[in-house]
């Protein structure tokens, strides 16, 4: 006999003259309940009406589809093909990573100056604040194409756009880190007599390195992603190579070339694993 | 009746809990005392099965609970409630939430996922709240209560489960002397009232002895004494704790956490 057995009708009637709202919505949180979900549901179907979805468009588009992976095997093993791909595979992740590097320098210390527990001064650190914003609202593929209109064609342009797009990103990350880092340690430190700066050396640094540390080997691992695409527009590469055979139905060769990314995707988020391990170690949560 | 038969867990080269033999009547309110690392909390882990044991049995009337799996490990998880140190609750949930959780384990799969609990079963938890003088908090969010409050909820979670035996693994450790008396008269109560059998974990000796029938001490994984509390002298204290570097005897009012009684 399960304990909700005993429970009669008497019983639940005294509970809910008790505690109404432990069993009912009230009239308010039922209407917004209501508006919410027509409004969602509203939406959505706006949105499809809109873009003209159709079950059929999806259909043709799935046929399509398949002649394309029909045409992408048996990948092509062309040995000049890996060579040159391999290259700029090679170039693509040395842009992620200067990229990253650049947009970290400059993250780290804005950060500090966008955190709520660092800067009081509220009107300053709301600007700091704003000024990340705007960075990050110019996707890095926009910054590549001003970047590659200024400085011309290659990974120069790349590695700026990957910088300047990740600054704000990362500063973003890392102020929001420092902002949720523990307030105990904190207060042992400045009880010991620690000047500020040493408390946020000794107190809150410890706290976020770890975090900083995830963040940036992620950036480096996401940003390697978007550096393919930044080739597209010409800004170095394995990305311009890339779109060569696609123009070309070159079907074959983006396989091999899809392989070849899938690859180092793998290196590199095996290697990101085992530097967390060594630098963060076995911690708890 | 609860049997615990030559019961060990290993943590790798550490042996938390060594060989532990115990038979526990229905109804008992024992206190298990030792330091710090003795194997108290894995016995009573062990006891849940929250950890499984390197060797050795836990039987429940008759039952063999260590080999349970699936549907039959859940429902042994609901007749052995378990509060914790530090109480454990989904802090992000409201009180009446949290102590629904205690029915989790026979309720069905799409309205636990969907938080519809039924009129009794919210009953049930609202008549919980009741015994423990917290029915004006159940729409609160659990982290605005005190540390009291939140142990005092993660006692009616316990009791919605309609548990045969109550595991409390030092349950007023973090807790202030008031708070921790109403603690500890709650477990009481639930244990004379209801007949359910209370194990708790506690680091303050009085409390033991004012509260528990039976205690059995721990030291190093193995039971090194197992008694009423009258028995439990300073010789065998310092036994059980390893005081030889201590120069006194252990002063059991230097951990107390009771408040005097007034003298009448």
């Amino acid at each position: 006999m399960s304990a909700v057995d005993g429970i009669t009708a008497a019983d639940i009637a005294a509970a809910q003259t008790r505690v109404p709202r432990a069993f009912f919505l009230t009239p308010r949180e039922r209407a917004g309940r209501i508006v919410l979900w027509t409004i969602f549901i509203g939406l959505t179907a706006w949105c499809l009406y809109d873009f003209g979805f159709s079950p059929q468009r999806i259909l043709a588009g799935l046929g399509k589809l398949g002649a394309i992976i029909a045409a992408m095997f048996p990948p092509s093993f062309d040995p000049e093909l890996i060579t040159e791909a391999t290259l700029k595979i090679g170039e693509t992740v040395a842009m992620a990573f200067l990229g990253t590097l650049v947009g970290a320098l400059f993250a780290f210390p804005l950060s500090f100056l966008g955190a709520k527990n660092i800067i009081r001064l509220e009107f300053f650190r709301l600007g700091v604040r704003r000024g990340f914003d705007v960075i990050r609202a110019f996707e890095t593929l926009v910054l590549a194409l001003i970047f590659v209109r200024a400085f011309g064609l290659g990974p120069l342009a790349g590695i700026l756009a990957i910088a300047v797009s990740d600054a704000g990103t990362m500063a973003k990350l890392f102020s929001e880190a420092i902002e949720n880092t523990d307030n105990k340690p904190v207060e042992g430190v400045r009880a010991a007599g620690a000047a500020r700066i040493k408390t946020i050396r000794y107190a809150v640094l410890p706290q976020v390195l770890p975090v900083i540390l995830s963040n940036l080997l992620y950036q480096f691992e996401s940003n390697t992603r978007s550096a393919t695409i930044l080739g597209i527009v010409g800004a170095g590469g394995i990305g311009f190579m890339l779109n060569e055979r696609m123009r070309g139905y070159f079907w074959e060769d983006v396989t091999m070339i899809a392989i070849l990314l899938v690859a180092t995707v793998y290196a590199i988020d095996a290697l990101s694993a085992w530097l967390r391990m060594k630098i963060i170690g076995r911690t708890k949560s | 009746m609860l049997e615990l038969r030559s019961l060990t867990r290993r943590f790798g080269d550490v042996t938390a809990v060594d060989a532990v033999s115990l038979t526990i009547a229905p109804g008992e309110m024992v206190g298990i005392i030792g330091r710090s690392g003795a194997g108290k909390s894995t016995l009573l882990r062990l006891i849940n099965r929250l950890l499984d044991p390197s060797e050795g049995q836990v039987s429940f009337g008759g039952q063999d609970i260590t080999a349970l799996a699936g549907r039959p490990l859940l429902e042994w998880r609901g007749r052995c409630a378990m509060i914790f140190q530090q109480f454990n609750l989904v802090e992000r949930l409201d009180v009446l939430t949290n102590v629904l959780i205690g029915r989790l384990y026979e309720r069905n799969f799409m309205s636990s996922m969907a938080k519809h609990f039924t009129a009794a079963e919210r009953t049930l938890a609202i008549q919980a709240l009741d015994r423990l003088d917290l029915v004006p908090q159940a729409l609160q969010r659990a982290a605005t209560l005190s540390g009291g409050q939140q142990q005092r909820v993660a006692i009616a979670r316990a009791l919605v489960q309609d548990p045969r035996i109550l595991l409390a693994d030092e349950p007023i450790a973090s807790l202030d002397p008031a708070n921790a008396t109403r603690v500890m008269d709650a477990l009481r109560d639930i244990n004379t009232n209801d007949g359910i059998t209370v194990l708790v974990n506690l680091h303050t000796l009085d409390t033991a002895r004012t509260y528990c029938g039976r205690i059995i001490a721990m030291r190093d994984g193995r039971v090194h004494f197992d008694g009423p509390p009258a028995d439990l002298t300073s010789a065998r204290l310092r036994d059980i704790y390893g005081t030889d570097n201590l120069e006194a005897d252990i002063d059991e009012s230097v951990t107390s956490t009771a408040i005097p009684a007034r003298a009448a």
